[in-house]
């Protein structure tokens, strides 16, 4: 029994900060049409920020609210600099945001040097919860994913920029016509979604391995999770986010989590085979 | 289209005579360096004969050169096997195929283009590099598999023993000659124009008559046969295969070969190749973590500057010359 739901809280783990990784992919990937390789790295700038707010003797709290905003001073700077001017040019945006996202890992590493970065939770310790234990701040975690997911969902869904957003994805030209800036939208949505994924790098800071590459593994997952579930709609995020971080975890206890990988990367184009537009599309629009 | 074809045939010659010349200046180091890049130029054009002519970017093809390394590795490694060589070349160009078809198979049928398909190629290169590193019993692991020998075998009355430079450096410029040549006239002929109408509009191509997906599948099947190759062909001459051979790196590394030597071009992407390699081997001697930072500036300038490659300068400025004339 414990050890099912243990199995189902590190899913859960997984599953958390796939959905704020993949949500600023859905944003830029999916509505936007934005391949933006340099997604990863804003993971990994918010992971950073977490060790630099740590290493000066800052708090991990601190460190986390910094997370956010470092990944959103990239990414407004990347969709400023380069994305803004490539709309019409998707190719030239995979090279371009993929040299962004060299520069950025080797940027990092320049300046804060080789070899992995030592980020201490907040929380030692485990909780009892009635069947198992677990450690406490893997539930913090937990928690802090699900209430931001529940926070863009009343965004988007209630605010009036939300609309915005809304309307412009659905219709450009349409959108423009009645008046809406799209650029400044698109500025926005896109920092909004470093924004979250600089966030996801800041909780998951102590429990990975902070290097300047860790955010290839988080890019390949995360854009699993947009094509897997289809795109347009959280439900979709959910569910791509729950087969690939169900699969994996679930892997994790059988064989090396290379192996692990690699299975769940080849089980997500053969889902793209099968259901092309998602597995969940269109069922919650 | 004639003139064109007439220039591409005049600067394909003059890279032959000069790759025929090269012997004679060169001592046995710089061949082999000259054979290596030769090597991954013939990757490059691989990736420019699928890249180039359907629009399609294929972000892991390294897992390509990586799975005709290794099969040709194994298979060479092998004792119990005769005509090692020989058969490793095979299997490694039908592996490499093989793994080709199924994927393509699933992507093309499955209606997969343009950015999505870059993605899942993308975690292709991923899931290979981490294949090779996991499956230690049979790839080595981390650290590959070295000792691999070179090629050699006797075919009728032909004798081949490439253990020497010239021989070796003789051997890869031929079949990267050859194959550069075949890949243009395909690309250039009916099978290049009906590639080109459903780069522009699959639907209307489809309407036409033609069979989009099974084109393009199989235009992807004969890219990777060729990365297989090329992958086959360099570790032999390197003596080892190891997991970055299929990694996400080298993935990077020869698009940006093709980009600066001007996708569609075919020869382009080989000096690029050439170019490209010289020019990191002089910056990995001052630094080696300063390669990855230029190469990432590379890409960026590339989409900014030169979205059509070095050899479009050529182009450019002679337009800029017509241009003024006319003006007069």
């Amino acid at each position: 029994m414990d050890f099912l739901i243990t199995t189902l809280l590190n899913a859960l783990t997984l599953i958390s900060i796939l959905m704020l990784v993949g949500l600023g992919l859905a944003i830029s990937f999916g509505l936007m049409n934005v391949t933006n390789l340099a997604h990863g790295e804003f993971v990994t700038v918010g992971a950073f920020a977490v060790y630099f707010v740590q290493s000066v003797g800052g708090s991990f709290w601190l460190g986390l609210a910094a997370a956010p905003i470092a990944g959103a001073v990239v990414g407004c700077i990347l969709e400023f600099a380069i994305i803004r001017h490539l709309y019409s040019r998707p190719v030239s945006t995979v090279l371009a945001t993929w040299g962004v996202s060299l520069i950025l890992q080797q940027g990092l590493e320049l300046t804060f040097g080789l070899g992995a970065k030592p980020v201490t939770p907040p929380i030692e310790g485990t909780l009892d919860l009635v069947f198992t234990v677990y450690p406490a701040y893997r539930l913090i975690l937990i928690g802090i994913a699900m209430l931001t997911l529940l926070g863009v969902v009343l965004l988007i869904s209630r605010t009036s920029f939300g609309l915005d957003i809304r309307t412009v994805i659905q219709n450009r030209e349409m959108a423009e016509g009645v008046g809406i800036n799209t650029r400044r939208t698109y500025a926005i949505a896109f920092t909004f979604g470093a924004a979250i994924a600089g966030l996801a790098g800041g909780l998951v800071a102590p429990l990975a391995i902070v290097l300047p590459q860790m955010g290839v593994n988080y890019l390949a997952n995360a854009f699993f999770v947009v094509i897997v579930g289809g795109v347009g709609s959280i439900g979709g995020l959910v569910a791509g986010s729950v087969f690939v971080g169900g699969l994996t975890s679930v892997l994790n206890y059988q064989i090396s989590p290379s192996l692990a990988q690699a299975i769940v990367l080849l089980a997500a184009i053969v889902a793209v085979r099968l259901r092309p537009n998602g597995l969940f599309n269109g069922a919650s629009r | 289209m004639i003139a064109r074809d007439r220039n591409w045939l005049l600067i394909f010659a003059v890279c032959v005579v000069l790759a025929v010349l090269y012997p004679l200046f060169a001592d046995g180091y710089r061949l082999t360096v000259i054979r290596d890049a030769l090597i991954f130029g013939l990757f490059a054009a691989s990736l420019d004969f699928f890249w180039g002519r359907t629009g399609i970017l294929c972000f892991g093809h390294a897992a390509f050169f990586g799975i005709g390394g290794y099969i040709m590795a194994l298979i060479t490694l092998n004792d119990a096997i005769p005509f090692g060589s020989l058969l490793g070349i095979i299997g490694a160009v039908a592996g490499a195929a093989f793994v080709a078809a199924i994927i393509g198979y699933f992507l093309f049928f499955g209606g997969i283009r343009g950015s999505y398909f870059t993605i899942v190629t993308l975690a292709m290169g991923v899931i290979c590099q981490q294949a090779a590193v996991s499956w230690s019993s049979v790839t080595g692991g981390d650290s590959g598999l070295i000792g691999i020998p070179p090629i050699a075998f006797d075919l009728g009355g032909l004798h081949v023993d490439l253990s020497q430079d010239l021989p070796s450096y003789i051997f890869v410029s031929a079949i990267v000659a050859v194959t550069v040549l075949a890949l243009w006239s395909i690309s250039r002929g009916r099978w290049g124009t009906v590639l080109t109408a459903i780069q522009d509009n699959e639907v209307r191509a489809a309407a036409l008559g033609h069979n989009a997906p099974l084109r393009l599948l199989v235009t992807f099947v004969l890219s990777a046969a060729i990365a297989g190759l090329a992958g086959a062909l360099y570790v032999c001459m390197a003596g080892l295969v190891a997991p970055d051979l299929s990694g996400l790196l080298l993935s990077t590394e020869v698009i940006v070969w093709v980009a600066v030597g001007g996708r569609g071009t075919l020869l382009g992407p080989v000096l690029g190749a050439i170019f490209i390699q010289r020019a990191q081997q002089t910056i990995s001697s001052f630094n080696p973590s300063l390669w990855p930072l230029l190469l990432g500036c590379v890409f960026v300038i590339i989409v900014f500057v030169l979205p059509d490659g070095i050899l479009s300068i050529y182009a450019r400025l002679k337009s800029l010359f017509k241009g003024g004339r006319r003006a007069q």
